[in-house]
């Protein structure tokens, strides 16, 4: 069986991000941290997870793919480290804004006749945040795709069984054909830290290198027009001075609405 | 005048969701600014009945694509049957809710459609008579301006970003029902499960303290739960951010995929405001925001900002409590 996980590099969001001077995306400065989308963590521990669990049967192999420029090497490190075994980078040059189905036409169009069996995805990039890769993949491949799933187990050799989170924490429950494209929702699992041994021979391997225009590059869809940062809040008010300043603020305003006496 | 605004409704079991009425808002938004008529599509099982409640509230035509393989949510069916519809009346904007159904189903008609897909949407605006798209990124802390480079464009509409649709119609609409089966998919949905979330009502409390990922280490719960204690009737939130690293259980989990709460008294801690985490608590009553980071998309929302290290705030917090019930 034959796996695929997708994995992109994403900013880290939790530093100050500034956008460039064109407005066309975020600002890449060296000290710029990134990191493995985290939703993409969890798809790439659910295929680790399916080859653990089967490590009886056939020869499962697990590959991870990345979209983007060579700082994205990293995160196919990681990915490696983490036991994928073959880490593949279709290499963009530029560093750009990628549209969802930009990144999607040049997944598909690599995997396509690779006799994947499933292909894995995060449900969403926590950059762009738009829950539309995998969907995009599977429509492109004529394959069967369930985004935001929680649950799964892989009934025989041609099927898989899927639970995706709805709102509420509900759960719709469906069977797929594989190959099969899953999104996978965060907190299916706990993504493993890398292994030492891993490590060391994630070290060593070499990273396939596939350039993005020798890809099938099909027309432009949605389009990044500009970022802008959010309109300050009207209502907020920030409190401000020493910490215990704030403290004593809180308090007062605490008390005056009656939550404290 | 040219082809309508498609509006994909939502439902359940027969029951129309709300989030349908706030995607009609949208598109009649949409229509005024381009001279368009809005049509809504409804697909299900036996959708007679809503489909003509919808016609009636709206005062637009509605298409009911009725079948036995249309009862639960299936990609796939869904997919073909709303295409069925579509091509009646060829729209160029198809809007759906931002919803676990609605994101699944959003790039499937884009792609038969080769059409753009442009999800989350906050907010429109004009440019030069050019329409474009605002949504969120970077959990809230950026907006991206987006617009289709395609005649045709799908859209998914952020729930809780357009008010419900309440203006009263002119005209009583019409429901236009098409029973028809469709060739079997290649993934088969058997059933719906009822969430495995703990039942643990957050509902009752006053104030909720809630914790994300933010917290940095799960060890600082207890800070949470003494800044808890200074409240009566309150109750420990968290983040689905916080309950994925499994600091907290997922009973207590607040946003979409979890509960919706509207206490007297919201106090985040570390949450960064994602707009999943946003549209399960933002209908509280005060909301304060304790983060370290100044552009935490929370302080958008919190009617008290504190950018401080919580594991160093509450404590003070808590010492200036102390003082202030002991001098008062």
């Amino acid at each position: 069986m034959k796996l695929l996980v997708c994995v992109k590099q994403v900013p880290d969001s939790e530093a100050h991000l500034l956008i460039n001077q064109e407005g066309s995306w975020i600002a890449h400065e060296d000290k710029t941290a990134f990191r493995m989308n985290r939703f993409d963590e969890f798809a790439l521990e659910e295929a680790l997870l399916i080859r653990d669990q089967n490590s009886h049967d056939e020869k499962i192999s697990i590959d991870a793919i990345s979209v983007g420029p060579p700082r994205v090497s990293f995160t196919l490190k990681k990915a490696m480290a983490m036991g994928v075994d073959e880490g593949i980078h279709i290499l963009e040059d530029q560093d750009r804004y990628m549209s969802p189905f930009d990144t999607a036409s040049l997944i598909a169009s690599y995997a396509k006749k690779k006799g994947y069996d499933l292909i894995l995805a995060g449900v969403m990039a926590e950059d762009d945040m738009h829950c539309l890769v995998g969907q995009f993949i599977a429509e492109i491949l004529e394959y069967p795709c369930a985004t935001s799933v929680i649950h799964q187990k892989i009934i025989n050799d041609n099927e898989i069984y899927v639970e995706r989170e709805i709102e509420t924490g509900r759960r719709i429950c469906l069977q797929l054909n594989l190959p099969a494209v899953l999104t996978i929702q965060s907190g299916i699992n706990a993504p493993r830290y890398p292994s030492l041994s891993n490590v060391i021979r994630a070290k060593d391997q070499k990273i396939v290198p596939i350039d993005a225009q020798k890809l099938r590059i099909r027309e432009k869809r949605e389009e990044l027009i500009s970022l802008s940062y959010p309109e300050p809040s009207s209502k907020g008010l920030i409190l401000d001075g020493t910490q215990r300043e704030k403290a004593q603020a809180l308090l007062r305003i605490m008390h005056e609405k009656s939550f404290i006496s | 005048m040219e082809a309508p605004i498609a509006v994909i409704a939502e439902q359940s079991g027969g029951v129309i969701q709300p989030v349908t009425y706030e995607a009609v808002s949208f598109a009649a938004e949409l229509g005024q600014k381009l001279d368009r008529k809005v049509q809504v599509v409804i697909l299900g099982k036996s959708v007679g009945v809503p489909a003509k409640q919808i016609a009636e509230k709206t005062g637009t035509h509605v298409i009911a694509i009725e079948s036995e393989q249309l009862d639960l949510y299936n990609g796939e069916v869904y997919r073909a049957a709303a295409l069925k519809a579509l091509e009646t009346f060829d729209p160029s904007y198809i809007c759906l809710p931002h919803t676990a159904t609605g994101f699944d189903l959003a790039p499937r008609l884009a792609s038969c459609l080769n059409a753009s897909c442009i999800t989350a949407v906050e907010k429109m605006r004009t440019r030069e008579g050019n329409i474009r798209f605002i949504r969120s990124v970077f959990n809230g802390k950026l907006r991206a301006e987006m617009a289709p480079a395609t005649a045709g464009v799908v859209l998914t509409i952020l729930p809780g970003a357009w008010p419900p649709f309440e203006i009263h119609p002119e005209s009583k609409g019409s429901a236009h029902i098409i029973r028809t089966d469709f060739a079997s998919a290649a993934s088969r949905t058997m059933k719906i499960k009822e969430s495995e979330k703990g039942k643990l009502n957050l509902g009752d409390a006053e104030v909720i303290i809630s914790a994300g990922r933010g917290i940095r280490n799960p060890e600082n719960l207890h800070l949470l739960e003494q800044l808890a204690k200074i409240f009566p009737k309150s109750a420990l939130g968290s983040s689905k951010g916080a309950c994925d690293l499994g600091w907290l259980g997922y009973e207590r989990q607040i946003g979409v995929t979890g509960q919706t709460v509207s206490p007297r008294l919201y106090i985040a801690c570390g949450i960064s405001g994602a707009v999943q985490h946003l549209s399960g608590m933002k209908g509280s009553q005060i909301i304060v925001g304790i983060n370290s980071d100044p552009d935490a998309s929370i302080f958008t929302v919190a009617d008290y900002g504190i950018v401080e290290n919580l594991e160093t705030f509450i404590p003070t917090l808590l010492e200036e409590f102390r003082h202030f019930s002991a001098s008062s």
